[in-house]
């Protein structure tokens, strides 16, 4: 009978095997407090007008601190008289403007430490700020048109962010505001009948408003007549002994005047966000922020997903506003639009204070030096990261890696790093080589290193317990291990190592044990990874944390960490303070420090200083392929500019067409690798067959011929926080056409657009060129054949060509980029080789690029060693017939901005760096779109260049067709140098 | 396209410095003669598809749609370098090698590098090379002696086997001859007593019999099945155990897995990954026995499992019609075997149809006379007769089977996608290859099939059986490359996944010997090893192919 049981498991698996597993995870029905939450919403929608938050200020209370930074109140709860809230209120030097409440002198404490980790420092408090108190409300005015006005309403407690007399975001508007205070259960108890809720039973608005009628509990109408999943919620076979009894928050946050929104990453859904509530919502239930490792993951869905940043977007035609919700809990997010210019959005989180951050813009750019300046600008990578990342799960041995760079050197296909899975090591115990298949470790990466390349090599948070490994042993007589609900010895699950345990990076003594393991010579304090060397980087996976055998495939919720607190106060905070730590290690490790490399999957506000992330294990599907780009898109707006997908799919054979369009794919997203399921066959590029091979080895020397533009890119978003990859409505804020686009995106300032194809048996594509109204730079002109498109005024879809080889790829009129054309094996043989200008005209004649440069491995940067360069292409004179290139020093002219970390106030042009490079030239300049022939093309004050023309189409024209084009030949000009070349036509 | 126009000649000392290369660097010797200006000043791209001034041949900068403009520089994509590598053998290297700063073995003399950037190394890199190459060639001559064995040993096994194969045919002449003097006797035997047997066949203790035995082939087809079934549920919860994915992170998974192991009486793996750890597995065996010395004892005469296994097919087999006339012999009274059978095994065959005639008069008298009870053993006779004809036939059967296997065998032996066209591989059939990776051993036995046998107990699987030599449509059959590959197909089937396939990758070597074992995706097992087979006499060898093939 019993073997008959098994089988039917068996078949029912063979069936499921292939899917996302919907149960593992919880609905917002099964979670207690995202009922309640859902069910606050809806007696209040059911209430209607009648409906009052029982949150008001005490007017009394309200003081406003000596220096006008802030002021603080006392909240009360008509509910629960006896009980305190503070709120205070704070405006930021850059207009930010930072909320916070919590229970004041309760029985417990709720988690206030999110924000501590998420932000760089405590932002500066503006000096400007003058509140007034009135009887009802408190209000500030400031902004250097003093039109942002922070108003404060007492009753029912009302905050309210207003540029120009416009409402931006909304606080507790619709009165869902609620911070359940710390109860007593026993006193509790006796006071409410049977708890009502069961499991599964899910709280239907209407049925919970009929329950209140016929309800004596006075606060029925509000928090429901059940305490619904107070005490201990079950889930599957997982119950959660939630010790501290209810203590979540709701809080409605609604943006009257803007009709899309954006962010809160991850997950697999557009990029302005569908709605969840109202009429005919996208998706039933909220968006979910709880960091989880979900297998098989859909491909459009409100399933929370491996990292989650608490980051909203509110966008419109007029302004953009943001916040960011500094909670670490989990967190439900309703969204819905009541109309197409208005969002409403309510937040329900497990536990945490409320704090939050509110970002008044106006525009997206303002949004993300807002951002930027909370939780920090994207770390400045090592630039060979830049370059292509082969990885699979796994290289079986160090002569598969040595047989695998082989295959790539004979192809002549660049690629910069090898990456190891988690079977390199023994028993799943990391930094431990299994010594039979990785016999010589460092041999091998010096093999790997000696063509300029680096290695990657998983190191995850679960530790082995046994005593034979020497990362578990220490930690466990550290005691910095991860505790059980009981707050005593260690919390033991099951992971990739079979029983584990994980450290708390929360505890401030792990931080330096978990550096010295890191280190790559002996040490006498203990256990260190001599098997490695410095071209070894990290990949943390699974640091979500993943267990096996946990509550939806993570820990208990009242796991304990360091300070006390449980694990649901500090879940999503989790996963980034191992990549943080990790981080730290690798730069440390080496002396002088080098750049780190960690790709992390789980991430949270703030990880960006950090490195990478992955959009985790996406299936090889067309739907994937797409949600991917949309995925990226959405992380790279929240901070997490430095982001890809893995190529290829990480589960599935994707057959030759499909493989290719997702390196067309990856080589247009900043973290470019591809990755691979063990259960899948080989797909390294090398494997395809004629004509795939050859395409792909185009796409991958495309990539490689673009390094600089991307480390160009890379300069820029560390210093100013803008994302990399930049959607169409941040480009364009004004051109309604463009808020929904998430299909195609510009590559930093460069001007290059890409509009990816993710669908099978394509030959055309469209386009969408926005109408611009900054200038008249709609020309958009084809990467490869340099055709010339046009613009309209209200923007316009253009057909273009996109069978297998072509990529749609286009240079935005006014650019110039720098490229490096000479194919090399990886992107540190490139040093040496000159550069390649493409001056891209605007319709008037002129262009405009950046190039910056450094040793792209050291913080020797942050010293002053780089050069950063500007290129210009204009008229001599207003009505003369030559055009000017030339390259200027930008460095000198923006000390401060030039690189992030340390703002220099001096820069030398004449630098370590800069003089090692002095001799790289100017190998070629294309000039596309120029108004005719030239008589004379010359370096200022030289004698005549070389120089070949192919009319076309001007730039100034309104024809389409291919453009004009003129190619100087090495002008021998230095990159490092000022040089004028003028071309007179 | 419009030629680049010269408007001033380079003479720019500015632009001059940097390039001076030498118009034919980088070329190699079969195309230098194509490094010459023309008359006009001007230089021919070698692709014919431009003129461009000679000056602006190896300036760094690329002009040729096909690039061969820049044959010392790098400065053009896809092009190629010649290394002249004085002391050491010359050769080119791709033009994304120039100038990258590295110093790559292929080209020893650092030509490729900026000068000062590299030393050259041809001398002492060209030494080891050919004390290398020497050490290789020592290997291949020594390998190559074996080899010739090898062939010797196919040619003599093609004799022996067309020697056998004449035997057999002697033989085979001989038996089919007696084959059709058994049938005939036999014909002639059954036609007597076949009404006489049919009669004994009434018998009720006979029809019981042949019911009992169809009861007890059902019984057995059914008890079959049911094993077959268990079998593939056991292969398939172990094959879950050993090889389940972990990554499903399925807890059903793991029930089914531990509830597998529970019943099973295994132990615990104790890691998610595919290692299996399984030292207890002779002890649990142990205690599984135990426990199945405590079972109930069986009714006596019941037989046990060992007893059922073998004794039901000899049962099975009863030719019940003997048994029901020996049975008749047995019940009457004592009597001698009949002699009449025995005397037709005596007689010449020319005698027969004589006898026949006598024996019939003769049975006749001998049942009035009541020594004999008639058709009784004229029954057993038949029966008899029938049985030296089946086995007769049996042995023709086995002795063609053995004449057409050696047939075969002969022909394949130097077949070029069999044993090789010289016979070469014709020794190593059959031969097993073993190597320890320290959880499994691996055995291909070649031509034959490939094994994972688990080194701490556990099911062994088959990686596949012998296939094909090289698959690959570029390789020819009967090349070298060709036999350097062995494939092994269909072996067990993978849970969720393929089934098991081995890819052996040979090289010359003086042993027969695996070297590696690598499972480079599920189920994908990458052997390598060395085989004198491959050792190709050195004298025989091309001219042209050994510089191209022993690149560094």
């Amino acid at each position: 009978m019993r073997s008959w049981t098994f089988l039917g498991v068996l078949s029912l698996l063979l069936v499921e095997s292939s899917a996302f597993k919907a149960h593992d995870f919880k609905t917002c029905s099964q979670s207690g407090f995202c009922r309640r939450g859902r069910a606050l919403s809806a007696r209040a929608k059911e209430a209607r007008s009648s409906w009052k938050s029982p949150y008001s200020v005490d007017a009394s209370s309200v003081a406003i601190s000596s220096d006008q930074a802030s002021f603080t109140a006392g909240v009360k709860s008509s509910l629960y008289p006896d009980i305190t809230f503070g709120l205070e209120v704070r405006v930021h030097d850059d207009g930010v403007v930072r909320v916070r409440m919590d229970e004041i002198g309760g029985l417990k404490k709720h988690y206030d430490e999110a924000a501590s980790w998420a932000l760089i420092a405590e932002p500066n408090i503006s000096r400007d700020i003058q509140w007034k108190t009135g009887k009802k409300e408190v209000r500030a005015v400031y902004g250097d048109k003093k039109d942002i006005e922070v108003l404060v309403e007492f009753a029912p407690l009302r905050v309210s962010l207003l540029r120009s007399g416009r409402e931006q975001i909304v606080l507790n508007g619709q009165g869902l505001l609620h911070m359940e205070h710390f109860r007593n259960k026993a006193a509790a108890e006796s006071k409410t009948e049977e708890p009502a809720a069961v499991e599964g039973e899910v709280a239907n608005g209407a049925e919970e408003v009929q329950t209140v009628i016929k309800s004596e509990n006075p606060r029925a109408w509000f928090e429901g007549d059940s305490e619904d999943a107070y005490w201990e919620e079950t889930f599957s076979s997982w119950t959660d002994s939630k010790p501290k009894g209810p203590e979540s928050l709701s809080i409605d946050i609604n943006f009257p005047n803007h009709g899309t929104v954006y962010g809160i990453p991850q997950h697999a859904t557009r990029l302005a966000l569908p709605s969840t509530t109202g009429d005919s919502p996208t998706f039933s239930d909220p968006y979910r922020l709880w960091n989880s490792d979900v297998f098989e993951y859909l491909a459009s869905s409100p399933v929370s997903l491996y990292g989650s940043i608490p980051v909203l977007h509110a966008h419109s035609t007029d302004t953009t506003v943001g916040i960011f919700d500094a909670v670490a809990s989990e967190t439900w997010i309703d969204i819905g639009h009541v109309s197409d210019k208005s969002t409403e959005t309510h937040w329900i989180s497990e536990s945490g204070i409320l704090d939050l951050f509110l970002m008044p813009g106006p525009t997206p750019e303002a949004i993300f030096k807002q951002y930027a300046r909370l939780t920090g600008t994207p770390v400045l990578p090592a630039a060979w990261s830049l370059g292509y990342h082969q990885c699979r799960w796994n290289y079986v041995s160090s002569d598969d890696v040595r047989s695998v760079q082989k295959r790539f050197d004979e192809e002549d296909m660049p690629v910069d790093v090898f990456w190891l899975d988690i079977e390199y090591s023994e028993d799943h115990k990391y930094f431990m080589w299994n010594d039979k298949t990785f016999p010589d470790p460092v041999e091998m990466v010096n093999d790997v290193a000696a063509v300029g390349r680096k290695m990657v090599v998983i190191v995850d948070p679960h530790l082995k317990r046994t005593s034979e490994y020497p990362a578990y042993q220490e930690a466990s007589k550290l005691e910095v291990l991860v505790k059980p609900p009981s707050g005593q010895g260690e919390y033991e699950g099951w992971c990739w190592s079979g029983s584990s345990s994980w450290t708390d990076f929360f505890n401030p003594a792990a931080w330096d044990w978990w550096k010295s393991l890191f280190k790559t010579y002996p040490l006498e304090s203990g256990w260190s990874w001599t098997k490695s060397t410095d071209a070894v980087h990290i990949w943390n996976d699974m640091n979500e944390p993943s267990v096996f055998n946990g509550p939806e495939i993570s820990m208990p919720r009242d796991n304990i960490h360091y300070g006390g607190w449980e694990h649901r106060d500090v879940h999503n905070i989790n996963g980034m303070l191992f990549s943080n730590h990790t981080y730290q290690a690798v730069a440390e490790r080496s002396d002088p420090r080098q750049r780190p490399f960690v790709l992390t999957r789980s991430f949270y506000a703030g990880s960006q200083r950090f490195g990478a992330m992955w959009t985790g294990d996406n299936l090889g599907t067309w739907e994937h392929m797409a949600v991917g780009i949309k995925m990226v898109l959405s992380n790279s707006i929240a901070g997490m500019s430095f982001a890809g997908s893995d190529v290829g799919g990480f589960f599935g054979n994707p057959e030759p067409e499909m493989l290719v369009r997702w390196y067309q794919v990856g080589a247009f997203a900043p973290f470019f690798r591809a990755h691979a399921h063990i259960d899948t066959k080989r797909r390294e590029p090398y494997l395809l067959d004629e004509p795939y091979k050859g395409i792909v080895r185009d796409i991958l020397r495309l990539r490689y011929t673009q390094l600089p533009v991307w480390y160009t890119a890379f300069r820029e978003t560390t210093v100013t926080g803008l994302p990399i990859l930049r959607p169409q409505y941040v480009m364009f804020p004004k051109d309604k056409n463009g808020f929904d686009i998430d299909d195609q995106y510009y590559i930093g300032s460069s001007g290059l657009l890409i509009k990816p194809v993710t669908t099978k048996d394509a030959t055309e594509a469209t386009v969408y060129i926005a109408e611009d109204q900054v200038s008249c730079f709609t020309v958009y002109y084809d990467y490869f054949t340099h055709h010339a498109y046009r613009g309209a005024s209200k923007g316009k879809e253009i057909t273009v060509p996109a069978a297998l080889h072509q990529i749609p790829l286009f240079v935005r009129g006014g650019s110039i980029l720098p490229t490096r054309e000479r194919p090399r094996r990886s992107s540190t043989l490139m040093k040496h080789d000159p550069f390649t200008l493409r001056v891209a005209l605007s319709k008037t004649g002129t262009a405009h690029g950046e190039l910056y440069l450094d040793d792209g491995e050291t913080y020797s940067h942050e010293k002053g060693q780089f050069i950063w360069r500007q290129f210009t292409a204009e008229k001599t004179a207003k009505k003369s017939k030559a055009l000017r290139i030339s390259s200027r020093d930008l460095a000198t002219e923006k000390p401060s901005e030039a690189v992030d970390g340390v703002a220099l106030t001096t820069f030398n042009p004449a630098n370590e760096f800069a003089k090692s490079i002095e001799d790289i030239r100017v190998e070629k300049i294309v000039v596309v779109g120029l108004n005719g022939k030239p008589s004379s093309v010359r370096v200022e004050g030289g004698a005549e260049l070389v120089w070949e023309y192919t009319p076309g189409h001007a730039a100034s024209e309104k024809k389409e067709g291919v453009a004009s084009l003129l190619s100087i030949k090495d002008p021998k000009v230095l990159v490092a140098k000022d040089w004028d070349i003028v071309v007179q036509y | 396209m419009i030629p680049w126009l010269l408007l001033l000649p380079l003479s720019s000392p500015v632009l001059v410095a940097a390039a001076a290369v030498d118009k034919t660097f980088g070329v190699g010797p079969d195309a230098i003669a194509k490094y010459t200006p023309l008359k006009s000043g001007n230089w021919k791209c070698l692709d014919g598809s431009k003129e461009i001034p000679w000056e602006f041949v190896n300036d760094d900068s690329c002009d040729c749609p096909d690039g061969s403009d820049e044959p010392g520089t790098g400065a053009c994509p896809n092009t190629n370098f010649y290394c002249k590598n004085e002391g050491h053998i010359g050769l080119y290297i791709p033009s994304s090698r120039v100038k990258d700063g590295l110093c790559e073995v292929e080209c020893c003399d650092g030509s490729d590098e900026r000068p000062g950037v590299c030393p050259n190394l041809c001398k002492e890199i060209g030494e080891a090379y050919r004390k290398k190459r020497d050490e290789e060639r020592k290997i291949q001559k020594t390998g190559s002696k074996i080899r010739s064995s090898y062939i010797t040993f196919a040619h003599k096994e093609k004799k022996r086997l067309e020697a056998s194969i004449e035997t057999l045919t002697q033989e085979i002449e001989v038996k089919e001859k007696e084959v059709a003097r058994l049938r005939d006797i036999a014909e002639r035997t059954e036609s007597l007593s076949q009404a006489a047997l049919e009669h004994k066949q009434q018998s009720p203790l006979y029809k019981s019999l042949i019911d009992h035995s169809n009861a007890l082939k059902s019984l057995r087809r059914e008890h079959f099945k049911h094993l077959e079934r268990e079998k593939a549920l056991g292969d398939i919860l172990t094959a879950l155990r050993t090889g389940y994915n972990p990554n499903y992170q399925d807890m059903a998974v793991l029930e089914a897995v531990r509830g597998w192991e529970e019943l099973a009486g295994l132990p615990h793996i104790n890691d998610v990954g595919k290692d299996t750890t399984e030292e207890t597995t002779a002890k649990e065996e142990e205690e599984a026995k135990e426990e199945e010395g405590e079972k109930e004892e069986p009714e006596e005469g019941m037989w046990d499992a060992g007893r059922l296994e073998h004794g039901l097919d000899v049962l099975l087999n009863t030719d019940y019609t003997s048994l029901l006339l020996e049975h008749e012999e047995h019940i009457q009274s004592p009597s001698e075997d009949s002699i009449i059978y025995d005397l037709t095994a005596y007689l010449p065959d020319s005698l027969i149809p004589q006898y026949e005639a006598v024996k019939e008069t003769l049975v006749s008298w001998l049942r009035m006379l009541g020594v004999i009870r008639g058709e009784d053993n004229t029954a057993a006779d038949s029966s008899r007769a029938h049985q030296a004809l089946t086995d007769a036939e049996t042995n023709l059967a086995t002795m063609k089977n053995e004449k057409k296997t050696a047939e075969e065998d002969v022909a394949e032996i130097f077949d070029v996608e069999g044993f090789g066209a010289e016979g070469e591989w014709k020794k190593l059939d059959g031969l097993c290859l073993e190597k320890n990776t320290g959880d499994y051993t691996y055995e291909v036995c070649l031509f034959e099939e490939a094994k994972q046998k688990p080194n701490n107990g556990g099911t062994t699987f088959s990686l596949g059986r012998f296939d094909s030599w090289n698959p690959s449509p570029d390789v020819k059959a009967g090349s070298p490359e060709y036999y350097s590959k062995q494939v092994y197909k269909h072996g067990t089937r993978c849970w969720n996944g393929p089934e098991r396939n081995v890819v052996l990758l040979l090289t010359c070597g003086t042993e027969n010997a695996l070297l590696t074992i690598q499972e480079l995706e599920k189920c994908e097992y990458q052997f390598t090893g060395t085989t004198p087979a491959l050792c190709l006499p050195l004298d025989g060898e091309k001219g042209n192919g050994n510089g191209k093939k022993d690149e560094l």
